[in-house]
C-alpha cells in the first residue's frame, strides 16, 4: 500500500469514527480518533481528518452536553421550560453534528478538504 | 425531452401544485383554528379543515408521483409511453373525482356524504385520511390500475433499469396497499391494525421505494455518476427500507389492544427505520461529491440534497424521538406525532416531488434549465419553505413535550383543553411559519413565469 492510499484509508477512518463517536460508540469513536491522531504526521490529509474529527467532537461535546447540563441547572429539573429547551435543542444540534460528520465522511472518501461552499468541487 | 408522450406529466404536475395551494390554506386556516377556535365556523370546522388538509396532501402527492413516473419511465425505458391517451383521460377522472370529493367535504355534513354517496353498501367511510366516499375509493382504485397498466406495459416492452423496476415496485406496493382501505371491521382493534397496512405500509413502505428511485434518476442527470454505482446505492437504500420499514409497522401497534409483543417487534425493527433515510442522505452527498458535471439546473440538485437531508431529519431523527414504547407511552398521539409527520412529509414527499418538477419542468419548456433569475426565486423559495417547514417542527416538538409534561407526566395532570389553552404561544408561533412557508410556496410558483437570462450549457 502507497503512502497516499494508507493516508487515505486513515482519512476515511477518521470520518467514520467521528461519525460513530457522535452515533453508535460515543467515547469509543473518540478514543479511536486520537489513536489515528498519534499515527499521521503534520501536513497530511490524514491528519487534517483526524484533526477535524476531533475537532468536530469537541465542539459537539460542549454544544450538546455543556450547553445541555446548563439549561438544566440554570432552567431547574422541574421546569417544563427546561426539557422544552432541552430536548428540541439537543435533537436538532445533535442532527446537524451527524449531517456535518456525514458530509465530511463523504469528502473523505475522494481525498478532497472541505470547502468553504458546499457545491464546490 | 427524450420522448414526446413525457410532457403529459407537465399536466399532472400544474394540478399537484394547485392542490398542494389548497392543502397549505386550509393547513394555515386550521394553524389560526388552534389558537381562535371559531374561526370560520360553522363554514369550515376544524375536522372539517383537517381533513381536506390532509386528504389534500395524499391527493396531490399522488399527482405528483404519477406525473413523475409519466415523466420517468419513457427515458428509462427508451420508448414512448405505451398509452398517453390513457394518461390524459386518467387525469381528468382523477381530478375531477378528487375535486367533487373536497367539495363534497366542505358544502355537505359528514354523515349526509355517506349517505349520497351510499357509503352503506360498503361502508369504508369515516377514518383518518382515508375519509373519501367508498366510489371515490373506487375510482382511486380504477385510475391506479390504469396508471399502473399504462406504466407496466411501457417498462415491460422498453429497457429494464432498476430505477424504473424499483419505481413500478413502489407503484404496485401503492395500489396494493390501498386495497385495505375497503377492508372495515366492527372490532376497532382489527380496524386499527389494517387501516394502518394502508398508513404506514404507504408512507414507511412503499412510498420510499418510490422516493428512492426518483431521487436516483434526477441524481444520475444532474450529477452524471454512473448509473452502476447508483443502482448499487438503490439496492441496499430498498433492501433496508423493507427490512425495517414493513415490521416497524408495529410502533402504530402500541396501546391500541395489539398483544404485547408489537411493543418489542415495533420499537427494534422502528429504530431501525432511520438507516435508509441516512443512507438516502449519504447516497446524494456522495454522489454530488463525485459528480462529473456542473448541471445548469442548480435549483434541482439543490432540491435533491434537500430531499434526502430533510426526509432523514423529518422521517428519521424526528420518527426515532418517539418511536421507542416506553417514550411513545407518553408522547403517542401528541403534538411530537403531528411535528414528525409534518417534516417527514415534506422532507420526504413534497420535496422529491420538487425535485422532480424542477428538474423536468424546463425541460418540457424547451429549457436546459430555468433561466437565472428563475433558479435564484426559486432557491429562495427552496430556502423559505425549507426552513419554515424547520420552524414548525420545532414549534410543534416544544408543544408536544409541554403537552406530554402537563398532560401526561406531571403529578397533577391536566385536561386536554386546560393544555391547549397552555400551548397558545407555541400554535401562534407555529401560525407565523405556516403563513411564511405559503409565501415560500408563492414564490415557487412564482419563478416559473419570471423572465431573464438564459443559463450556459456547462454539461
Amino acid at each position: 500500500m502507497t503512502t497516499e492510499e494508507l493516508q487515505l484509508r486513515r482519512a476515511a477512518s477518521s470520518s467514520l469514527f467521528s461519525l460513530l463517536n457522535l452515533t453508535a460508540l460515543p467515547i469509543i469513536g473518540f478514543l479511536m480518533l486520537l489513536l489515528i491522531y498519534k499515527k499521521t504526521e503534520s501536513d497530511t490529509l490524514d491528519r487534517y481528518y483526524a484533526m477535524l474529527g476531533i475537532k468536530t467532537n469537541l465542539v459537539a461535546a460542549a454544544a450538546l452536553l455543556l450547553v445541555t447540563t446548563l439549561m438544566i441547572l440554570l432552567g431547574g429539573f422541574e421546569s417544563v421550560w427546561t426539557w422544552v429547551y432541552v430536548i428540541s435543542y439537543f435533537v436538532f444540534v445533535h442532527a446537524m453534528f451527524i449531517l456535518f460528520a456525514t458530509w465530511t465522511m463523504v469528502r473523505s472518501w475522494t481525498g478532497k478538504k472541505l470547502t468553504k461552499s458546499f457545491l464546490s468541487k | 425531452m427524450k420522448y414526446e408522450s413525457q410532457g403529459i406529466a407537465k399536466m399532472y404536475f400544474i394540478a399537484a401544485i394547485g392542490l398542494f395551494v389548497g392543502q397549505i390554506l386550509f393547513g394555515v386556516t386550521m394553524g389560526l383554528q388552534y389558537v381562535m377556535g371559531d374561526f370560520l365556523f360553522p363554514e369550515i370546522p376544524f375536522n372539517v379543515a383537517r381533513m381536506v388538509h390532509t386528504n389534500l396532501l395524499i391527493v396531490w402527492l399522488l399527482f405528483g408521483f404519477m406525473g413523475s413516473a409519466y415523466y420517468l419511465i419513457p427515458e428509462e425505458a427508451e420508448r414512448e409511453l405505451f398509452s398517453p391517451i390513457l394518461a390524459k383521460v386518467m387525469f381528468w377522472i382523477f381530478l375531477v373525482a378528487g375535486a367533487l370529493t373536497i367539495l363534497g367535504y366542505l358544502l355537505v355534513p359528514y354523515a349526509r356524504l355517506a349517505e349520497l354517496t351510499m357509503n352503506d353498501l360498503l361502508p369504508t367511510m369515516g377514518r383518518e385520511f382515508l375519509e373519501q366516499p367508498t366510489i371515490t375509493k373506487i375510482g382511486i382504485v380504477i385510475v391506479a390500475l390504469a396508471f399502473i397498466f399504462n406504466i407496466g406495459m411501457t417498462v415491460l416492452t422498453g429497457r429494464k433499469t432498476v430505477i424504473n423496476l424499483v419505481l413500478l415496485t413502489g407503484l404496485v406496493g401503492l395500489a396494493v396497499f390501498f386495497l385495505f382501505s375497503f377492508y372495515n371491521p366492527d372490532n376497532i382493534v382489527l380496524d386499527k391494525y389494517f387501516w394502518w397496512f394502508v398508513v404506514h405500509l404507504w408512507v414507511e413502505g412503499v412510498w420510499e421505494l418510490i422516493m428512492a428511485s426518483l431521487l436516483a434518476y434526477v441524481l444520475i442527470k444532474v450529477t452524471g455518476v454512473d448509473r452502476e454505482v447508483i443502482e448499487k446505492w438503490l439496492y441496499i437504500i430498498i433492501a433496508m427500507a423493507l427490512i425495517s420499514g414493513l415490521v416497524g409497522t408495529g410502533h402504530h401497534f402500541f396501546w391500541i389492544g395489539t398483544p404485547g409483543y408489537w411493543q418489542w417487534l415495533g420499537s427494534i425493527f422502528s429504530a431501525l427505520e432511520p438507516i435508509p433515510f441516512f443512507m438516502m442522505t449519504l447516497f446524494a452527498f456522495n454522489v454530488v461529491n463525485k459528480r462529473r458535471r456542473d448541471h445548469p439546473n442548480k435549483a434541482a440538485v439543490l432540491w435533491a440534497l434537500g430531499t434526502a437531508v430533510m426526509a432523514f431529519l423529518g422521517a428519521g431523527v424526528w420518527g426515532f424521538l418517539h418511536t421507542l414504547a416506553p417514550v411513545n407511552f407518553y408522547t403517542h398521539g401528541t403534538q411530537i406525532t403531528a411535528a414528525h409527520g409534518h417534516m417527514a412529509f415534506y422532507g420526504a414527499y413534497v420535496m422529491v416531488v420538487l425535485t422532480m418538477i424542477s428538474y423536468s419542468m424546463p425541460l418540457m419548456r424547451g429549457q436546459k434549465a430555468a433561466n437565472e433569475t428563475a433558479q435564484k426565486l426559486e432557491i429562495r423559495s427552496f430556502w423559505t419553505m425549507t426552513l419554515s417547514m424547520v420552524a414548525i417542527t420545532l414549534l410543534l416538538t416544544g408543544a408536544g413535550i409541554m403537552q406530554v409534561y402537563l398532560q401526561r407526566y406531571s403529578a397533577d395532570p391536566l385536561p386536554f383543553m386546560v393544555v391547549q389553552d397552555e400551548l397558545a404561544t407555541f400554535y401562534w408561533l407555529r401560525e407565523v411559519a405556516g403563513i411564511t412557508f405559503l409565501i415560500g410556496l408563492f414564490m415557487y410558483i412564482y419563478s416559473f413565469f419570471v423572465k431573464g437570462k438564459e443559463v450556459e450549457d456547462v454539461e
